[in-house]
């Protein structure tokens, strides 16, 4: 991506009391591609995202959209952004137009027109005169949805967007954001604790750990094809492989090599004729989720899983 | 900024308790004018007097009154106006206003104004307390609006509904007293330091009211401020409320001491230096402005420091 970034997240910096809750980060974020947030419980991504927003201020560092400042032109900055922090919370004494009306007035230019469109792109065309106290949780994400599209951001920043979707929604929602990347240039910044909705949703995966990004993935690069083999001795094979250029690494009493299917063949002639014994070779189908838990330690995302 | 102060106050509209505190308002000052002339219409043995007697008991009463060397400045003339009022009317037979009466109900009307400080105080401690408690205020700061204009939409918002509170209780007085009093044939008279002179009671009433008004922008800065600085709308409320009904205790309390001049209560009730009944005797009209004014900055400062600075985490 030789682009210019939209987003650049600039060595921010989060300490509350003496804990130093987000640790010098840095990310790009780029026009038309849809970038996922991933942590375990508590490694800062709400955090992140309320300093993205100016919501809250940064112990140090920046966040640049389109070139300005949240910090110092704050106005100019947010005007192209849209974004949901955790639950969308909406005025329930009012109804759901009232609430698009309200956060409408805040922006330049929204016009009515404008307002029924979105109210029919989230499919809430139905309700949308009732009380948003009388909303299921997945109603209200919907018109959280809404008020974050109001006014065509070209930065959309959604924290656990699909928490309370149901599957039709999510199907709808994930479509939807491909959409509005790929035909509007928008810029996504997906945070989920749903790796599978990650890995199906986004071009690319930023990993964050104790306030601390670990790592920067394209998910097709995750998605590589790699093999794993069980063959006698072990070393040996591993030097081999190794020796003839491809990435080998230890997995589960074996070995697993990255590499595309073709290769495959060859490589068993090597080996056979340096005399390896080979009791198997499969090919190995980790799943995001599992390289997830191998970056993170594991462990600690259980819980998400059921959520 | 326009746009900001229409959303508050679709918000404030939206909400069931602003229509009930209205109502309420409006009903208090209904039922309180129809008590009074019930009770006056079962015990009407009172008012066998003239309105001469009465006039000429109240002189005589205010002539002992300033023969006291001790008495403030305010107070004094006052009291020398009264006189005045009194001699001009038994000499030029003009009778006052009935007490009971269209014209005296909307001169009054400011003494029931605490009612509207007591509304405006629980608008006032919800308005920006609310929006952190339901969770709405993240909703409402990312948007390309600086902090500082969302405040003091919040702000002007709450003191037009004061406006609107005070303007009912003047309407409500004025036709309240119309239908159980009726209109009194009496004229009203001022002292305007040099000789008496016939005036209009709209005007005084409205005067007052406006006077009493400065209570109301007060209490409920103080109440903005709390709902604020601590985002607990009851905290920001209950206070407010407690010192609406002690802060002017607390005066007489202080009443020996140096402090009491800068003591906020103290001045908070400007019509005391038209009804001649002072908190305390060497204060003076510009003194009190000075100081309500200073009050109210340092109110304002904190909200707005508070509010501008914060992290939200809600
Ligand atoms: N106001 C605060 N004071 C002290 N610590 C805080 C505060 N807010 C957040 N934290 C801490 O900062 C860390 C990051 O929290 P954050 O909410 O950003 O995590 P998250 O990645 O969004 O987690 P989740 O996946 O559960 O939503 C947590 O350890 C949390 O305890
Ligand atoms: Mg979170």
């Amino acid at each position: 991506m030789n682009e210019q970034a939209l987003v650049q997240i600039k060595n921010l910096s989060k300490t509350i009391g003496s804990k130093k809750i987000i640790k010098n980060l840095n990310l790009d974020l780029y026009k038309g591609q849809i970038t996922g947030f991933l942590g375990p419980n508590g490694a800062g991504k709400t955090t992140t995202i309320r300093m993205m927003v100016g919501l809250m201020k940064p112990t140090e560092g920046d966040v640049l959209i389109d070139g300005q400042s949240v910090k110092h032109h704050f106005e100019e900055s947010i005007e192209k952004v849209g974004v949901i922090v955790e639950n969308p919370e909406m005025y329930k004494y009012m109804s759901g137009y009232k609430n698009l009306l309200h956060f409408s007035r805040m922006h330049k230019g929204i016009s009515k027109k404008r307002i029924n469109e979105v109210i029919e792109q989230v499919g809430m065309q139905n309700r949308i005169n009732e009380k948003v106290g009388s909303y299921s949780l997945g109603m209200r994400q919907r018109l959280g949805l809404a008020q974050a599209l109001l006014h065509k951001p070209k930065f959309l920043i959604l924290d656990e967007p699909t928490n309370g979707l149901d599957p039709a929604g999510i199907w709808e929602f994930r479509l939807y954001l491909q959409k509005i990347a790929r035909e509007n240039g928008v810029a996504v910044f997906v945070s989920s604790h749903l790796l599978s909705e990650i890995e199906l949703l986004c071009d690319r995966i930023a990993i964050i750990q104790n306030g601390e990004l670990i790592d920067i993935k394209n998910v097709k690069e995750l998605q590589q094809s790699r093999f794993y083999l069980k063959a006698e001795p072990l070393a040996q094979t591993e030097e081999i492989l190794a020796g003839i250029g491809f990435p080998v690494s230890r997995h589960d009493g074996g070995l697993l090599v990255e590499t595309e299917p073709e290769h495959i063949p060859g490589a068993i002639k090597i080996l056979v004729n340096a005399e390896v014994s080979i009791f198997a070779i499969q090919p190995f189908q980790a799943t995001l989720e599992d390289q997830f838990l191998e970056l993170t330690g594991g462990g600690e995302i259980a819980q998400a899983h059921t959520k | 900024m326009l746009k900001l102060i229409q959303n508050e106050w679709m918000k404030l509209w939206s909400r069931k308790s602003s229509w009930i505190m209205i109502i309420l308002l409006a009903v208090i000052l209904f039922s309180s004018s129809a008590i009074t002339k019930w009770v006056d219409n079962s015990m009407n043995t009172a008012n066998t007097e003239t309105w001469q007697q009465l006039e000429a008991a109240e002189m005589a009463n205010n002539l002992i009154l300033l023969e006291n060397n001790s008495l403030g400045d305010v107070r004094r003339e006052y009291l020398e106006g009264e006189v005045a009022i009194a001699e001009h009317r038994l000499e030029n037979d003009v009778a006052p206003f009935d007490s009971n009466s269209m014209q005296q109900s909307v001169i009054d009307s400011h003494a029931l104004m605490s009612l509207v400080t007591l509304f405006t105080v629980i608008v006032a401690g919800g308005i920006v307390a609310a929006e952190f408690s339901q969770g709405t205020i993240k909703m409402l700061l990312t948007r390309p609006v600086k902090r500082w204009k969302i405040l003091s939409s919040k702000f002007i918002t709450t003191m037009l509904y004061a406006l609107l509170l005070a303007v009912v209780l003047f309407i409500v007085t004025a036709v309240a007293g119309l239908i159980f009093y009726g209109v009194s044939d009496g004229t009203y008279l001022v002292w305007n330091g040099s000789e008496v002179v016939e005036g209009s009671f709209w005007l005084e009433g409205l005067r007052l009211a406006a006077l009493s008004f400065v209570n109301v922008l007060m209490i409920s800065t103080f109440a903005f401020m709390l709902g604020t600085a601590f985002r607990s709308s009851s905290l920001a409320i209950g206070l407010s409320i407690f010192l609406l009904f002690t802060g002017v205790q607390a005066v007489f309390l202080l009443a020996n001491y140096e402090i009491v001049k800068y003591y906020l209560f103290t001045h908070t009730d400007l019509t005391q230096y038209y009804t001649g009944f002072m908190l305390v005797d060497d204060i003076t009209m510009t003194l009190s402005v000075i100081v309500l004014f200073v009050y109210f900055v340092i109110f304002m400062a904190i909200s707005y420091v508070t509010f501008g600075k914060r992290d939200v985490t809600a």
